[in-house]
C-alpha cells in the first residue's frame, strides 16, 4: 500500500463517522425536499437533545472503562420528583423544583459511584441495579400514576423557543460545551483519560481514581435527571414509565461516536455526531415513511460499522 | 426456601380443602389477579377498581396481583404458581393473545375458572371474558375525527404495537369508517408504541413531511394522541384547527378534553374489574350469586346485562368523554 | 484432534530427532525480508539452528527479531528469501501449521485462561476425553504433572490459573511448549518476568530438552543469561543479519558491540558520595505477608541498590514506600515529613516518584499520546482550579522529551507506537516532569536493549550526582552492581544485610540472597 493510500485511509478512521454523517445528510435531501429545511432540523435537534444529553454522561463513564446502564430510570425519577413540586394550585418555583430533580439525579449517580469506585463492583452490575431500583422507586414514588398540570415556567425548558431555536436544543449545547471543555482542557478531563486508559498507570502516577471514577457516575446522574426534566417539560407531563431502553440509545450514539467500551478512547464530539447521526435516520426514516422496524434494523447495522471502523484502525496500528 | 414455603403452603391448603366442614364456615376465596403490567395509568386503574369491590372490602375475597411485567412468560410461569398454590379463581389481563391460552389451558385442566378482562386470549377454556369492544371504539374515534373534517381531507394513524389484540382491533375499527369515506385520505400510518414521547417525535417529523396538509389525527391511544398534540403546538399550530382523537381516557386525555384540543373515549377500567370479579364468582359459587358492584345498574341503559351470570362475554360499553362530563371522572381519579 | 503421539505412554519431550541427517540444519533461512507500508522492518534476516542447539538471537530493539520470528511462526508472510525447516522449503499461512511442524513459541505477552486450571491451559484443545466428548480428568491431571515434574516445576496442576504469580505463569507457558513435543522452540524474552531461582530451573530444562536433540531459538537482552545457557549466537542490527558464531569464542564486550554497532561506555563510577544529608529514611515498615520491619536510608547523591529473589518483598517495598499500598506499622519520610500514606499524588507533591515494574500495566496509558503521558503527573503544578495552562504543558512536555532523547515522529502518537526502549524514556520523562528528589525505581530496564540499558544507567547516575538519591530494585545482580553505591538485600521480607555496592560480587549477592 503506498502513502496515499494509508493518508486516505487514516483519514477515512479518524473522520469516518463524520464523512457517514454528511453522505447520510445529503441522501436524505435528495430523497425528501423537506429534510434539508430549518423547521426539520429544528425538529432533529429538538429530538437528539434528550438522547445528547445523556449521551455526554455517558461518555464519561464509559472513557473510564465503565457503563451506565441506569441513566433511563434516572431520568424519569429526576423528571418525576420535579413534576411533582410544579404541579397543583400552588406550583414551586420552576428553577427550585429543577434543583431538587436534578439533585436526585446526582444522588443516585453518588450511590453508583460509591459501590464501583468503593467498593470495586462490576459498574455493569451496580448500574444495572439501579435501572431496577430506581425505576421502582418512580412507581413507588407516585403510585404509578403522571403527573400533569406541569406549570408554564417549567414547561419552558421542553416547549419554549429562544428566537428561532429551542430551549432543549439551547441546554444540550451548553451542556456540550461546558462538558467538552472539561474534558479537554482540565486536569479532571486528563485523569478520566487516564483511568479507562490504564487504571493502575494513572494511580502510579498519582491520580486519586476512586475519586475519578465516582465523579463520572455523578456527571452521568446529573445530566441524566436534566434530560429527564426536559422529556417532562416537552411531553409536558412526567410519566413513570419515561425512558425505558434509553440507555441502549445514549450508549449506541457513544459508541457510534468511535469512543471505545474498553475505556480511554473517545471523544465528546464524536459522541454528538453519534447521537445525531441516530436522531436523522429516526427522523429520516420517519420523513420517508420508512417502518421503525427497519429504523431499528438500519441503527443496528450503523453501530457494529462504527465499531468496525475502529477496529480496523487499531490493526492497522 | 421459597420452594419449602410453597410446598408447606400447598400442603395447608390441601389439608384445608380435604378436611372437615368447619373450614368451609365462612370461606375467604382467594382470587388472583393475572395481569400483563402495572406501568400504565390504566392498569393502575385497573387494579385500584378491583381492590375497591364490595366483596373484596368485607373480605369474602383476597386478591393477590400478579404483575407479568409485558412478558408472556412471567405470566404464564404465574400461572403455574397459582395452580400450585389452588387459587380459587382467577382474572386474567393476557398480554398476548395466543399466548396467554396456555396458561388457561393449565387452569381449567385444575378446574380453576379463568375470567378474562381488558385483553382478550384465545382459547375456549376460558370461563367468560369482560371488557370493551376494541373494534367499536376504533369505529367511534374515526367517525368523531371525520366528522370534525367535515368527511374530507387527511388524517394519520398512529399505532399501537404492531400485533397487540388491541391495535389490531382498533386498527379494523379504523378501517371499518374510513372504507365509508372515500375523500378521506390516510397519510401515515406508523406505531408509535403506546408512547407519548414516541408519537411526539414521529408527529413533529410527519408536520414537516407532510406541511399544512394534515387535517386530522386518529391516535389508537390517549397517550399518543396527547403526544401528538404538543408536537402541533411546537409547530406553532392551535390544536383545535386540527382535530385528534385518543381512546382509554386517561386523566391528561381528560383534561385535553375540557380544553378542547381532543376528543376521547372512556375505557371504563373499574367497570371491566368488578365487572370480572362478579362474573368470576359467580362460577365459583354458583347460581345464588348476585353481582354486587354497581356498574351492572350503571350500564344497564346502555344495554350491558347481567342475565344469569353465565354469558361468554361482557361488553362494557364506552363512554365519550364530553366537558359535562370530564369533571366527573376527574373527580374519581383522586 | 488429539495428536497420536500425546497418547500416556508417549515420551513429552521429543527424544529422538529422528530423519535427520547429521549436518541437515533445523532451521535455515536466508535473505529473509519483510516491510510494513514499504518500510523494510527485515531486510536480510538469516539463521542455521542445530538440532542440539541452544541458539540465542540478539539484537536491539527494532533489529527485526520479532519480525524474523513472527514470519518464521507463521503470524507474518515473508515477502522474499527462503526457510527451510529439516531441509524441506516451507511459508507457514498460521501458527497453526508452524505447530504442527513442530514448532512453537513462548513469548513475551502471555496468554493463560485466568478461570481455567494450571492442566487445562498446558493441554487446552488436547485434552484427554472418554469417547471422545468428556474431559478425563485423572488422566488431565497425571500426564500434567509428570510433564512439571520432568521439568522440575513446583506447580500444582490443579491450581487455577488466576492464583499463580507472573512468574509461575511463565513456567506454565513452557510447559505448554514442551508438551507439544516441539524440535524447535522459540522462547523470546522467557525470563523477563522470573526470578533467579526460577530462571535456573528454567535453564535446566531447557538443557534437557536441547540435549535431547530439540533446537532451542533463544532471545533475550540479558547478555548474561545468553553466555550461560546458549552455545551459538546470531546478531541482527537494524533489520540486517550482522553475524554468527560460537559463543565461546567471543566476550561480552564483543557482543555488545555487535548489537550496538558502537563502543559503548560503561556508566558505573567509582566514588562513593554516601556523606550527604538524608533524604529518605524508612523505620521499622511493615505489611503483612508482603515484608516485616524495614529499616534503612538514602542520602543525597546515592544510588541504593535493592537485590533480593522473587518473593523476597523488594517490589512490595517499593510500592508501601510509594503509598500504592498502606503499610500496617512504620514510617516512612523524605526530610524528616512523613510521605502521605495510600496516597501516590501526596509522595508526589512531596517530591518522590517512582518508575514501576511493568511500564506496560503500571507506568503508562498505552492508549494515549506521548505527550499525554509525559504530563501526566505533573498536572496539578500546570494547572489553575483544575484549568491546564496549554502553554506550559507543551513547554514542559518539549523539554523533558529533548531531556530524555525519546525517539518519536510526533508528541501526539500513541505511545503505544514507540519502542520498548522508547516507552522506558517516556516513563522517564514522565517521574521527572514533577521534579522529584527522591527516585524509586522498580526494575529500571526490563525488557529494553542493551543500548537503551546504558542510557537508563547514565540517566540514573546524572540524576544523583545533581543531589538526587534513588532506589534501584533489580533481580539482576550486573544491574544492581552497576548502578548502585550501597546495597541491600532482602530476604523473605526481611532486610538480611546492606553491604557497599562498589566492593561486592555477583557470587556474594546470589549467596546473600538465596
Amino acid at each position: 500500500m503506498n502513502q496515499n493510500n494509508r493518508r486516505i485511509r487514516n483519514l477515512l478512521a479518524d473522520y469516518g463517522i463524520v464523512i457517514a454523517f454528511f453522505f447520510l445528510c445529503i441522501g436524505l435531501s435528495v430523497a425528501n425536499d423537506n429534510f434539508l429545511t430549518w423547521g426539520n432540523w429544528v425538529n432533529i435537534l429538538r429530538q437528539t437533545s434528550i438522547n445528547g444529553i445523556l449521551a455526554i454522561g455517558m461518555t464519561y463513564v464509559i472513557l473510564t472503562k465503565g457503563i451506565d446502564l441506569s441513566v433511563g430510570s434516572v431520568l424519569a425519577l429526576g423528571g418525576l420528583v420535579t413534576g411533582s413540586l410544579v404541579t397543583g394550585a400552588a406550583p414551586h418555583s420552576a428553577f427550585i423544583s429543577m434543583l431538587a430533580g436534578l439533585a436526585v439525579g446526582i444522588a443516585l449517580g453518588a450511590v453508583n459511584g460509591a459501590l464501583v469506585a468503593r467498593l470495586s463492583v462490576a459498574p455493569f452490575v451496580v448500574t444495572l441495579g439501579m435501572l431496577s431500583v430506581a425505576r421502582g422507586l418512580t412507581f413507588i414514588y407516585n403510585d404509578g400514576m403522571p403527573i400533569a398540570n406541569l406549570s408554564k415556567d417549567f414547561r419552558f425548558i421542553g416547549q419554549g423557543m429562544l428566537g428561532e431555536v429551542p430551549v432543549p436544543v439551547i441546554i444540550l449545547a451548553i451542556t456540550f460545551f461546558v462538558f467538552w471543555f472539561i474534558l479537554k482542557y482540565t486536569t479532571f478531563g486528563r485523569y478520566v483519560y487516564a483511568v479507562g486508559g490504564n487504571e493502575r498507570s494513572a494511580k502510579t502516577s498519582g491520580i486519586s481514581t476512586r475519586w475519578v471514577i465516582f465523579t463520572v457516575y455523578v456527571i452521568s446522574g446529573l445530566l441524566s435527571a436534566l434530560a429527564g426534566l426536559i422529556l417532562a417539560a416537552r411531553t409536558t407531563s412526567a410519566l413513570p414509565q419515561a425512558g425505558v431502553a434509553y440507555e441502549l440509545d445514549a450508549i449506541a450514539a457513544v459508541v457510534i461516536g468511535g469512543t471505545s467500551l474498553s475505556g480511554g478512547v473517545g471523544t465528546l464530539s464524536g459522541t454528538l455526531v453519534g447521537a445525531l447521526i441516530i436522531g436523522v435516520i429516526n427522523n429520516g426514516l420517519d420523513l420517508l415513511g420508512v417502518s421503525s422496524y427497519y429504523q431499528q434494523v438500519i441503527k443496528g447495522t450503523i453501530i457494529v460499522a462504527a465499531v468496525l471502523l475502529d477496529v480496523s484502525r487499531k490493526k492497522q496500528v | 426456601m421459597r420452594l419449602l414455603k410453597i410446598a408447606a403452603m400447598t400442603l395447608a391448603l390441601s389439608i384445608a380443602a380435604t378436611g372437615p366442614s368447619w373450614a368451609q364456615q365462612k370461606k375467604t376465596y382467594n382470587i388472583g389477579a393475572a395481569v400483563y403490567g402495572l406501568k400504565g395509568e390504566f392498569m393502575q386503574l385497573w387494579a385500584t377498581a378491583l381492590k375497591e369491590h364490595p366483596a373484596v372490602k368485607d373480605g369474602t375475597v383476597k386478591i393477590t396481583i400478579f404483575d407479568g411485567n409485558y412478558d408472556a412468560l412471567t405470566q404464564n410461569n404465574q400461572f403455574d404458581t397459582m395452580v400450585t398454590q389452588k387459587y380459587d379463581g382467577i382474572l386474567f389481563v393476557p398480554i398476548d393473545i395466543e399466548a396467554g391460552a396456555a396458561g388457561v389451558e393449565k387452569a381449567a385442566a385444575a378446574k380453576i375458572p379463568v375470567v378474562g378482562s381488558n385483553t382478550r386470549v384465545n382459547s375456549d377454556k376460558l370461563t367468560s371474558y369482560v371488557g370493551s369492544n376494541d373494534v367499536i371504539a376504533g369505529e367511534m374515534q374515526a367517525e368523531s375525527v371525520i366528522k370534525a373534517i367535515g368527511g374530507k381531507g387527511n388524517v394519520v394513524i398512529l399505532e399501537g404495537p404492531i400485533g397487540q389484540s388491541a391495535q389490531i382491533e382498533r386498527r379494523k375499527g379504523n378501517q371499518n369508517v374510513l372504507a365509508k369515506y372515500k375523500d378521506v385520505k390516510v397519510l401515515e400510518m406508523k406505531t408509535a408504541n403506546w408512547s407519548r414521547a414516541e408519537a411526539l417525535s414521529l408527529m413533529e417529523n410527519w408536520l414537516t413531511a407532510h406541511s399544512g396538509k394534515i387535517n386530522g389525527i386518529i391516535g389508537q391511544n390517549d397517550e399518543m394522541a396527547l403526544g401528538a398534540i404538543e408536537a402541533v403546538k411546537a409547530k406553532g399550530i392551535d390544536p383545535k384547527s386540527i382535530p385528534t382523537a385518543g381512546i382509554d381516557g386517561v386523566t391528561d386525555a381528560v383534561r385535553a378534553v375540557q380544553a378542547g384540543t381532543m376528543v376521547s373515549v372512556l375505557q371504563d377500567a373499574s367497570a371491566q374489574a368488578q365487572g370480572g370479579l362478579d362474573v368470576l364468582l359467580r362460577s365459583i359459587t354458583g347460581p345464588s350469586y348476585k353481582p354486587r358492584s354497581d356498574i351492572w345498574t350503571k350500564y344497564s341503559a346502555q344495554g350491558l346485562s347481567w342475565g344469569d351470570g353465565t354469558a361468554k362475554q361482557f361488553n362494557i360499553p364506552w363512554t365519550p368523554i364530553t366537558k359535562a362530563n370530564a369533571d366527573a371522572m376527574l373527580a374519581t381519579r383522586k | 484432534m488429539i495428536p497420536a503421539e500425546l497418547s500416556d505412554s508417549a515420551q513429552l519431550i521429543v527424544t529422538d530427532p529422528t530423519g535427520i541427517e547429521t549436518g541437515t540444519p533445523l532451521v535455515l533461512a536466508k535473505g529473509v525480508t519483510k516491510s510494513f507500508n514499504g518500510v523494510p522492518a527485515l531486510r536480510d534476516g538469516c539463521l542455521e539452528l542445530r538440532a542440539g542447539s541452544v541458539h540465542a538471537l540478539c539484537g536491539g530493539n527494532g533489529a527485526g527479531k520479532s519480525t524474523f520470528l513472527n514470519i518464521l511462526m507463521g503470524i507474518l508472510q515473508r515477502d522474499a528469501g527462503s526457510i527451510c525447516v529439516k531441509g524441506d522449503e516451507v511459508n507457514f499461512a498460521s501458527p497453526n501449521e508452524a505447530l504442527n511442524a513442530k514448532i512453537s513459541i513462548i513469548t513475551q505477552e502471555l496468554s493463560p485462561i485466568p478461570g481455567m486450571t494450571v492442566a487445562e491451559n498446558i493441554f487446552l484443545g488436547r485434552e484427554p476425553k472418554h469417547l471422545k466428548i468428556v474431559v478425563d480428568y485423572p488422566r488431565l491431571f497425571d500426564r500434567t504433572e509428570r510433564l512439571l515434574e520432568k521439568l522440575h516445576f513446583d506447580i500444582d496442576p490443579r491450581a487455577p490459573m488466576h492464583r499463580l504469580s507472573l512468574a509461575q505463569t511463565q513456567l506454565v507457558e513452557i510447559a505448554k511448549a514442551f508438551s507439544h513435543q516441539s524440535e524447535i522452540i522459540i522462547m523470546d524474552e522467557p525470563t523477563s518476568a522470573i526470578g533467579e531461582n526460577e530462571t535456573e530451573i528454567l535453564f535446566d530444562a531447557i538443557r534437557s530438552v536441547s540435549t535431547q536433540g530439540a533446537g532451542i531459538i533463544y532471545v533475550s537482552h540479558r547478555l548474561s543469561e545468553i553466555f550461560t545457557i546458549a552455545d551459538q549466537y546470531t546478531v541482527f542490527r537494524d533489520g540486517g543479519y550482522i553475524e554468527t558464531g560460537l559463543l565461546a569464542d567471543i566476550d561480552r564486550r564483543h557482543l555488545v558491540r555487535q548489537i550496538v554497532g558502537r563502543e559503548l561506555h560503561a556508566g558505573s563510577r567509582s566514588t562513593s558520595k554516601t556523606d550527604g544529608e538524608t533524604v529518605l529514611s524508612v523505620k521499622n515498615l511493615s505489611r503483612q505477608g508482603e515484608f516485616q520491619d524495614i529499616s534503612l536510608d538514602v542520602k543525597r547523591g546515592e544510588v541504593l541498590g535493592v537485590y533480593g529473589l522473587i518473593g523476597s518483598g523488594r517490589s512490595e517495598f517499593l510500592n508501601c514506600v510509594f503509598g500504592i499500598t498502606k503499610q500496617d506499622s512504620g514510617e516512612a519520610t523524605l526530610f524528616g515529613k512523613a510521605i502521605g500514606k495510600g496516597s501516590p499524588g501526596k509522595a508526589i507533591r512531596q517530591g518522590l516518584q517512582m518508575i514501576t515494574e511493568d511500564r506496560k500495566a503500571t507506568g503508562l496509558v498505552l492508549s494515549s499520546s506521548v505527550a499525554f503521558n509525559t504530563t501526566l503527573a505533573a498536572l496539578p503544578k500546570l494547572s489553575f482550579a483544575t484549568y491546564i495552562y496549554r502553554k506550559k504543558d507543551r513547554s514542559l512536555m518539549q523539554t523533558m522529551i529533548e531531556r530524555m532523547q525519546v525517539k518519536l515522529a510526533s508528541p501526539d502518537m500513541d505511545v503505544s507506537g514507540l519502542s520498548g526502549g522508547n516507552q522506558q524514556k517516556v516513563v522517564l520523562a514522565k517521574c521527572m516532569a514533577t521534579d522529584p528528589i527522591c527516585l524509586l525505581c522498580d526494575e529500571p530496564t526490563r525488557g529494553i536493549d542493551e543500548g537503551a540499558k546504558r542510557e537508563v544507567y547514565a540517566f540514573l547516575v546524572n540524576f544523583v550526582a545533581k543531589g538526587g538519591a534513588a532506589i534501584v530494585v533489580s533481580s539482576e545482580a550486573p544491574e544492581v552492581l552497576e548502578v548502585s553505591d550501597r546495597i541491600a538485600i532482602f530476604k523473605k521480607g526481611r532486610l538480611a544485610v546492606v553491604i557497599d555496592g562498589h566492593q561486592a560480587s555477583q557470587e556474594e549477592l546470589l549467596h546473600l540472597a538465596s
